[in-house]
């Protein structure tokens, strides 16, 4: 099946690193961290008490007091950083509503607003019944398409960790194939007790901050946020003068099904979900320059993506760097996929790998190029942005200039 | 948006609802225009006079060992139980096919949220003393499309939707592109619901008891979906054919009767069935009032996943060659149609 070419043309992010485009390109190529320790609810009973959280946020001055009551904090999170993509990409008035549409990756969604009613119903407390208006994940997409009149098509992807990077490839197929002139694609996911304790509950969350593919990393940080990306035709952008930034040149997803949580130890799904990949996106091996690693921390993924490499790049893995921009970001869940894919296309822009910050030692297990050292100049045009969630629900983008 | 799906037939179909296990209560249920919705006790709804969708009839034993059933949430059970059905019913079998060729796409209506409401609970009653990880895992709302992933071994596509009462429509739409795109030569897609006394609880803090959350229902319904060429070069039975899907997002003020002539087919079905909250919509409800309909929120109840089930009772009613048309809304959009050809009458 052909398929033109699907440019990008706006971006926004608001997250605990940067909120805005330009404080996260910063963030980004100068691996500034935005992990710090935890406010937004109660975390001294973890062994953890830090994550990447959006600091002294106040919804009232974005929204105002009624909106702001409407909405859950993915909710809020999902509008700014939609409302800065589409901002920058220009569009707005240049299409009809129906050619329009949204694709949001989910994850704990409002359950931040949710769970304090249950805390409540708990304790037989009289509560806001509104705390639970955002327990579905699709409420985010729901705002956006009536904030900004997008009528052709709302859609949620809900597969944990990897959501927003299928959403953003779901997205460029309706692009692709002529569905829909414009979509704003993206994810949003906020910290909450229930993925706070979840994650510490499982002892994969390391006390001190993320350190991807390094000697004695424990485990993940939490962060949080929103990324949003406006996908376009080439041709149709051409026609409009648009400024591109890229563009999303394929995608690939699998199921492992192997296990609810552990990936599969081979990384033989994980292989063949970056052949496929490429595949979809028409580029050779030797066209990727980097890869932006799922890269969580946690002592098991960081080997068994290491290892995929190494079976997809075979002796040349040790000159494809893999890098992972979450002790920047921290682990945002269902925005994980669409933060990381802003942050990729942002380091490709600027002709620069990210380094991979928090370094304490080679792990004779994770014996790639990680760019632990520091960012490094590249005059690479493509980069890959994997994605792996629980479930086994693993995504992988193939972005080029 | 419409769009078009080059040759794609339905060769398998699997139901679990209030009307019992199999499509075949489902499809009785439909002719007999009976309602399956029954009182919801009145300790659980506070207050007399709910009635919902219970699957009552489902038990996780006749199909698993009670030990393996335990490490799974109900949503999950429904899906990985009904996901098996829906391969059998279509000739396929775990060696049969190449793994990473089979996906799924499932909407999800509240997935997750039972284990999630049991994780927090230990949580806010005992610190974390009352923390039990292995509950975590299936909060995630893809928890039930991965369960049934991984038992059937299925290594394609695999993503989970949840877009209001269009959720399942969604997913089919994803399923249909996948094996169009031919990222997939077999997708099982629809959709599933939980139905939990907390969740009653919830609806009724929001209000919401009289209204969406009448009748709430529970269960999953799910199709299995190829190309015609792949179907019959296996020597499959085609039950029928996909043959258009239109979507909106939302309706713009002012703009109705436009998206309602951009959503519609031209062509008049012989059968409607109408999901979600489209029997609600005046604009939706009086479509072609002498067309034989399909309205499931009076049989087996209303629930945000339940396209699966319309969609499955949908085509197990049409007869070989017949226009049928599945119309879903959702309150705040989006809106589908998706129009099918009958096959074989089940």
């Amino acid at each position: 099946m052909s398929r033109e070419r699907v440019v990008i043309t706006g971006l926004g992010v608001f997250c605990g690193a940067a909120r805005d485009i330009p404080g996260f390109r910063r963030a980004v190529i100068d691996g500034t961290s935005g992990v710090g320790p935890v406010d937004l609810f109660d975390v001294s009973a973890f062994p953890s008490h830090i994550a990447v959280q959006v600091k002294g946020f106040d919804p009232v001055a974005h929204f105002g007091r009624r909106t702001a009551a409407k909405l859950s904090r993915a909710d809020q999170f999902g509008l700014i950083a939609a409302g800065e993509a589409l901002g920058d990409s220009g569009i707005a008035g240049g299409y009809d509503s129906f050619a329009m549409g949204v694709v949001v990756g989910a994850g704990a969604a409002g359950m931040f607003q949710s769970e304090q009613w249950l805390a409540a119903a708990l304790q037989e407390r009289q509560i806001s019944p509104s705390l639970l208006r955002g327990i579905l994940p699709d409420k985010t997409s729901t705002v956006i398409a009536e904030t900004f009149g997008l009528a052709g098509y709302q859609g949620t992807i809900t597969t944990a960790c990897s959501s927003s990077a299928t959403a953003i490839g779901w997205g460029a197929d309706l692009v692709a194939t002529g569905k829909l002139d414009a979509v704003v694609c993206g994810g949003s996911d906020t910290l909450s007790m229930l993925t706070f304790a979840g994650f510490n509950s499982l002892k994969v969350v390391d006390p001190e901050p993320c350190a991807p593919f390094s000697l004695g990393r424990q485990g993940i940080t939490l962060g949080e946020g929103a990324a949003f990306l406006v996908l376009e035709r080439e041709s149709v952008a051409a026609q409009r003068g648009a400024k591109v930034y890229g563009a999303v040149l394929g995608y690939a997803m699998a199921g492992e099904a192997h296990h609810m949580t552990a990936p599969d130890p081979t990384g033989q799904v994980a292989a063949r979900l970056m052949h496929d990949a490429m595949a979809n996106a028409g580029i050779a091996k030797g066209d990727v320059g980097w890869v932006n690693a799922h890269g969580t921390g946690t002592p098991l993924n960081d080997v068994v993506e290491s290892n995929a490499m190494k079976r997809v790049f075979g002796e040349r893995a040790g000159s494809v760097p893999l890098i992972s921009t979450k002790p920047i970001t921290g682990h945002c869940l269902g925005a994980a996929g669409a933060i990381e894919a802003v942050a990729t296309m942002l380091a490709l822009g600027e002709r620069t790998i990210p380094k991979t910050l928090h370094f304490r030692g080679r792990d004779p297990e994770c014996d790639l190029d990680y760019c632990h050292d520091s960012a490094r100049p590249a005059t690479a045009t493509v980069a890959m942005s994997n994605s792996f969630a629980f479930g086994g629900n693993i995504t992988s983008l193939v972005l080029g200039l | 948006m419409i769009q078009d799906t080059p040759d794609i037939v339905v060769t398998g179909l699997a139901a679990i609802s209030a009307a019992g296990v199999g499509v075949e209560p489902l499809v009785t249920a439909v002719r007999g225009g009976q309602s399956c919705l029954t009182p919801v006790p009145e300790a659980i709804a506070g207050r007399a006079g709910l009635r919902w969708g219970k699957a009552e009839k489902f038990r996780a034993a006749d199909f698993m060992p009670p030990l393996k059933a335990r490490k799974f949430d109900r949503c999950s059970l429904l899906a990985t139980v009904a996901t098996g059905m829906a391969l059998a019913d279509a000739g396929v079998t775990k060696d049969s096919l190449a793994p990473e060729r089979v996906g799924i796409t499932m909407g999800s209506g509240f997935g997750g949220i039972t284990n999630s409401e049991e994780f927090l609970t230990g949580y806010f009653q005992k610190g974390v003393d009352g923390l039990t990880p292995m509950l975590f895992p299936n909060t995630v709302a893809n928890a039930a499309a991965s369960n049934a992933s991984i038992e059937h071994h299925l290594q394609g596509p695999n993503v989970t939707t949840v877009q209001r009462f269009c959720s399942a429509e969604n997913a089919f739409q994803l399923a249909c592109r996948f094996i169009a795109e031919g990222r997939a030569d077999v997708m099982v897609t629809g959709g599933v619901d939980e139905l939990t006394s907390r969740m009653l609880q919830g609806f009724q803090a929001l209000g919401q008891n009289r209204s969406f959350a009448a009748d709430y229902a529970e269960g999953c319904g799910l199709l299995v979906l190829e190309r015609r060429s792949h179907a019959e070069a296996r020597g499959a039975r085609i039950m029928g054919e996909v043959t258009a899907i239109s979507t909106l997002g939302l309706i713009p003020a002012g703009r109705e009767s436009q998206a309602v002539s951009q959503l519609l087919p031209s062509e008049s079905p012989k059968r409607l069935c109408l999901s979600g909250t489209a029997d609600l919509l005046p604009a939706f409800a009086a479509l072609l009032p002498d067309t034989p309909r399909i309205c499931l929120p009076q049989v087996t109840g209303r629930s945000i996943a339940m396209g699966g089930l319309s969609m499955v009772a949908l085509v197990a009613t049409l007869g070989a060659g017949e226009q049928g048309l599945h119309l879903a809304a959702s309150p705040e959009g989006p809106y589908y149609a998706i129009s099918f050809t009958g096959g074989k009458p089940v």
